[in-house]
């Protein structure tokens, strides 16, 4: 068995009552609440989840309710989430898998860290259009005809390397939203993101500008 | 590597795996301490640069097969956010050596931890 769906079912039958899990093969598990259909969730170890890794694993598990990339750093692309929620397939990490059992409801469970942000921003009326081009780097046009990259820094409380490892990663953005409202980036995220040219901002001052 | 690692063998297993982790400050925080969660947490304290882009990539290498949340912080940024009083946090080094005793007790450590920071 591999070690990410040793550890998803570890974490599934520790933490989540009444719930039975087990393995069915290869990357496969299967879940089972009283009362509920059996549901079936991928548990996936790729670092970066595209399209076409999302029809394969389809392919493979046509059966498939959820895919959870268990890797904390797990990527996801804009066009593998459109693949899955196209397909009306659950999507996201550990936490996601745990509420869509928890709510009985994996096919619509989504990546729980930028659930809430992806939705507020969805609803402002000033954006004209929106593209989720990963998880967490969307790109705007608003009524204005000003175009932004924004990426969603889910940290507590962004640091440096945070700033810096996002911009590698995705590229440049033009604003670091820290979407966790309870904390407040370092002096030296805010110092980083000056020097790549982006700024850190909370929701507050996000608004604003939207 | 036993795929399926507690906490204290995780710290071992870091540690030994790991040899750029000595220059830096390690610990672990949160929930995997206390056997529940997802994944384990784990903050390195140290300089920014060459220093820390080596122990990223010895940490993503040697923790492929582990559920790793690592933060990584300036000295400086530890002290700005507080992290120490908001978030219980335990050595690697003290976690490794407290496996090697015949029963672990996380709330015994904890507290032995805290009364010496």
């Amino acid at each position: 068995m591999k070690w990410q769906v040793r550890y998803a079912l570890q974490n599934i039958l520790e933490n989540l009552k009444e719930v039975s899990a087990c393995h069915i093969d290869g990357e496969a598990i299967a879940i089972e609440v009283p009362g509920q259909a059996k549901a079936i969730a991928v548990i996936s170890a790729a670092d970066v989840i595209n399209s076409e890794l999302a029809r394969q694993y389809h392919l493979e598990y046509q059966d498939m309710d959820f895919l959870c990339g268990y890797r904390k750093g797990c990527i996801w692309e804009g066009e593998a989430i459109k693949y899955l929620e196209g397909n009306g397939m659950g999507w996201g990490n550990a936490g996601a898998l745990s509420s869509g059992i928890s709510s009985g409801n994996l096919r619509g469970a989504t990546h729980k860290d930028f659930l809430f942000s992806y939705r507020l921003i969805s609803q402002v009326r000033s954006i004209k259009n929106l593209d989720r081009e990963f998880d967490r780097v969307i790109r705007i046009k608003l009524a204005s005809g000003a175009d932004l990259r924004i990426g969603m820094i889910m940290e507590y409380e962004p640091t440096a390397d945070v700033i810096r490892t996002f911009w590698d990663n995705f590229g440049p953005i033009d604003i670091a939203w820290n979407i966790n409202p309870n904390g407040y980036p370092t002096q030296n995220a805010i110092a980083a993101a000056d020097e790549l040219g982006c700024r850190v901002m909370k929701w507050g001052e996000l608004r604003k500008l939207l | 590597m036993n795929p399926y690692m507690t906490a204290c063998e995780v710290a071992e297993y870091l540690l030994i795996s790991c040899r750029s982790l000595r220059e830096f400050q390690s610990y672990m925080f949160g929930s995997s301490l206390f056997g529940v969660g997802s994944d384990f947490d784990i903050l390195v304290i140290g300089p920014s640069g060459e220093p820390l882009s080596r122990v990223k990539s010895e940490l993503e290498m040697v923790g492929r097969e582990l559920p790793l949340d690592i933060l990584y912080m300036l000295p400086e940024e530890v002290i700005e956010t507080k992290f120490f009083s908001k978030a219980k946090c335990i050595p690697l080094a003290e976690l490794a050596k407290y496996m090697k005793t015949e029963s672990l007790d996380i709330g015994m450590c904890l507290l032995s931890i805290s009364s010496t920071n």
